[in-house]
């Protein structure tokens, strides 16, 4: 297993610790050990079935609410582990936003979806300032100019492009600091992928973004540091750049090649 | 030619039919390199399917027509004096020698009744002969005609599949024209209930008591009939059925769907459907033995004095009759409510209350509002039970303590025992009824528009 060292000065936010995830009896992930950086894109990357979305799951601890699904080990996010007793995972969900294979807006209007998690969490003391929060979120999101004149229409009336960055602007909506995105663009089609892709370079200023995908050349065109998992192993990891020219592992090569995937 | 011996002549010919049919196909394919466009087996079954309709519809056919070909037969038969002599007219007469025992007749019986029917029970035999040969000879021609047409040209799997397809129609129309036939005679009997009583009386009417006088000079000779007493009686127990059905059911629902482990599931689950399968008289006994007097000690304890026969028992007991039917089809409805969602919730840090109230129950809604409607129907339906612990007094009231009727109950009461047809107090029943089945068809068509609509959001 590779371990690429800190990349320039950038400072850890995520640091995943002999990270082992069984579902029953089956190990999914098997001492999983790598750093994620503050405000970078780090995209996770392997043949399918191989652990990314679990992965993904266990940095905000979605893999609770899977009953036979247990997970070893430490993930440190601003070095607290948030598998510690005293961790509610409610309340780090709200630190750790996430964005889904397929989009999956509530069946409620486009300025609902984005008010749901201000709401629920009490970040609004007023109206004005939850509709404030809704506005500057689809905005962050590239939405905005879309759908200003249809805010009470259903969200599930947009397109398939436009509903992903409703739930990109869902997330965003409770101010997270970091946002996992499970595929995103997988239900997409290229312009609306190419539109999300530039979303991401946007939000990469402030959010420190996990990214898992299956096509390499988005991974390339909009992450920084890039992890290739393989049966539940973490094989390499290091920069984007590094992984893409000169992948130090056998198996590495061949899955950028094209030949195992 | 009995029914019998012709079910097995049938039978005999279908399958030699279908072999042959077979046999041929398989013969020319192996004769020659050109292949026969279907399997060999549908030229088999084409023939059979030539076979069997023509027999079924004739077999149809003859029950329909058998009685009034041999009545007619028999009118012509009978001599003008018999037909005279005896009291209540020709139909009278018909069924008089119909219940004839030839073989050993009543002693005393009119010799010349005792021929009439010998000579019926001969015709009969003749006519079904008739039928059955004829119904023979024309399905085997067809059948014949089918065997010949046999070829190279001809795509037999097409032509089966057809017709199997107008065996499905034919079935599904069997029970639309039930259904249109009974709509209709409730329209036509309900319409000579108009005659006597106007419509405008009925539906605003606001007291019902039909018991028409035995004798003329009675006081109350002419009953009344004002609906309305009976549609709000209708409406309360109805009412209290669904105060008590919708919360318990949804709740239990919603325990069902989100919190039991898939084992407490695999057991509440059938148990409830099973509660829903236990006869409505079962749960009328239990409104009528335990909780009517029930309520009424409860009532003696606080000094009132209510009748042991209540909307409140009737409706409460009824209300836990529709606990299952609610909980069993609003838990289908919140389970088929997608995962993403969910998922989506707890990712933005909502606890699982959070999650089922702001986001499955209203994406479920639409359909739980159906399934509530649907339960309504079932309620306004509802007989035994009403009957048993509510009571036939048609009060006009809306408390729940007195006793009420309901529709249903009074239509039952109407048509026991012995009734002239033509008398309004009968044919009230029908006016009754198809006001009722207006009620509960707009009730149900809403509810299935809302099914449907939730239906269309996720697919
Ligand atoms: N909910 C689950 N229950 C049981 N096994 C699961 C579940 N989710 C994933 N797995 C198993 O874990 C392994 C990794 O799955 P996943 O993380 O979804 O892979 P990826 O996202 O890389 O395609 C697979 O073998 C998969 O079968
Ligand atoms: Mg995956």
């Amino acid at each position: 297993m590779k371990k690429s060292g800190n990349l320039m000065s950038s400072k850890i936010k995520i640091s995943s610790k002999d990270v082992s995830v069984f579902y029953s009896q089956n190990k999914a992930l098997n001492n999983i050990t790598f750093d994620i950086d503050e405000k970078k894109v780090t995209s996770l990357i392997g043949p399918s079935g191989c652990g990314k979305s679990t992965f993904l799951r266990c940095l905000n601890r979605m893999n609770d609410t899977i009953d036979i699904c247990k997970v070893k080990g430490k993930v440190l996010i601003d070095n607290e582990d948030i598998y510690a007793p005293n961790v509610d995972p409610v309340l780090l969900r709200a630190r750790v936003g996430m964005v889904f294979q397929k989009p999956n807006p509530f069946p409620k209007s486009i300025f609902d979806n984005v008010a749901y998690g201000p709401s629920i969490h009490g970040l609004a003391s007023s109206k004005d300032e939850l509709e404030n929060i809704v506005l500057t979120s689809l905005q962050r999101a590239g939405l905005y100019k879309e759908v200003k004149n249809r805010l009470s229409e259903t969200g599930t009336s947009l397109s398939g492009g436009q509903q992903q960055r409703l739930c990109i602007a869902r997330a965003i909506a409770v101010s997270p600091e970091i946002i996992l995105m499970d595929e995103p663009c997988s239900a997409l089609d290229p312009i609306a992928t190419a539109i999300v892709e530039e979303l991401i370079d946007e939000l990469v200023k402030n959010y420190t973004i996990v990214i898992v995908t299956h096509s390499m050349q988005q991974a390339a065109r909009v992450s920084q540091n890039t992890a290739f998992f393989h049966m539940g192993n973490l094989i390499e990891f290091g920069s984007t750049q590094k992984i893409f020219s000169t992948p130090q592992f056998k198996q590495t090569q061949d899955y950028i090649t094209g030949k195992i995937g | 030619m009995g029914f019998w011996s012709f079910s097995v002549f049938i039978l005999i010919i279908a399958i030699s039919a279908y072999w042959y049919g077979n046999t041929k196909a398989l013969r020319l394919n192996s004769n020659s390199i050109e292949k026969l466009p279907s399997l060999p087996k549908y030229y088999g079954n084409y023939a059979l399917i030539w076979l069997i309709f023509p027999c079924l519809l004739g077999v149809f056919l003859w029950i329909t027509l058998n009685t009034y070909i041999l009545d007619t037969i028999l009118i012509n038969h009978l001599p003008k004096e018999l037909e005279n002599s005896f009291a209540g007219g020709i139909n009278m007469l018909v069924d008089r020698v119909k219940t004839i025992n030839i073989d050993n007749p009543f002693p005393g019986t009119n010799p010349e009744l005792i021929d009439a029917a010998i000579f019926l029970e001969n015709k009969s035999n003749e006519v079904r002969a008739y039928f059955l040969w004829g119904i023979i000879s024309i399905s085997v021609l067809l059948c014949f005609v089918s065997l010949k047409k046999i070829s190279f040209k001809f795509k037999a799997r097409q032509a089966v599949e057809k017709s199997n397809v107008t065996l499905l129609i034919l079935c599904s129309i069997v029970a639309i024209i039930t259904t249109v036939g009974i709509v209709f005679s409730l329209i036509f009997e309900a319409m000579r209930f108009f005659d006597q009583v106007s419509i405008f009386d009925f539906l605003f009417g606001l007291s019902w008591s039909p018991q028409m006088a035995i004798r003329e000079d009675q006081v109350a000779s002419q009953g009344s009939f004002g609906a309305i007493p009976l549609f709000t009686g209708t409406l309360l127990i109805t009412l209290i059925a669904m105060l008590v059905a919708i919360p318990v059911g949804l709740a239990s629902a919603i325990y069902l769907a989100e919190y039991s482990s898939s084992t407490t599931r695999s057991i509440i689950k059938p148990l409830l459907e099973i509660l829903a399968g236990v006869p409505t008289v079962v749960y009328g006994f239990f409104a009528a033995i335990t909780v009517g007097p029930f309520f009424r000690e409860f009532a003696d304890f606080f000094g009132f004095n209510i009748a042991s026969e209540s909307a409140i028992a009737a409706g409460g007991v009824m209300g836990i009759m529709i606990i299952p039917f609610i909980s069993s089809l609003s838990d289908d409805v919140i389970s088929a409510v997608p995962q993403s969602l969910r998922d989506g919730s707890y990712a933005m840090g909502a606890t699982h209350s959070e999650t089922i109230k702001r986001v499955v129950l209203p994406a479920a809604l639409p359909g739980i509002v159906g399934a509530i409607l649907l339960a309504v129907s079932r309620a306004i339906g509802e007989t035994m039970i009403v009957v048993m612990a509510a009571g036939i007094a048609a009060n006009l009231t809306s408390n729940p303590f007195e006793a009420v009727t309901t529709v249903t109950v009074q239509i039952v009461t109407l048509l026991v025992g012995d009734q002239e047809f033509d008398s309004a107090k009968t044919l009230a029943a029908f006016a009754l009824g198809i006001t009722l089945f207006c009620m509960t068809l707009f009730l149900n068509l809403y509810a299935l528009k809302i099914v449907q609509r939730y239906r269309e959001r996720y697919e």
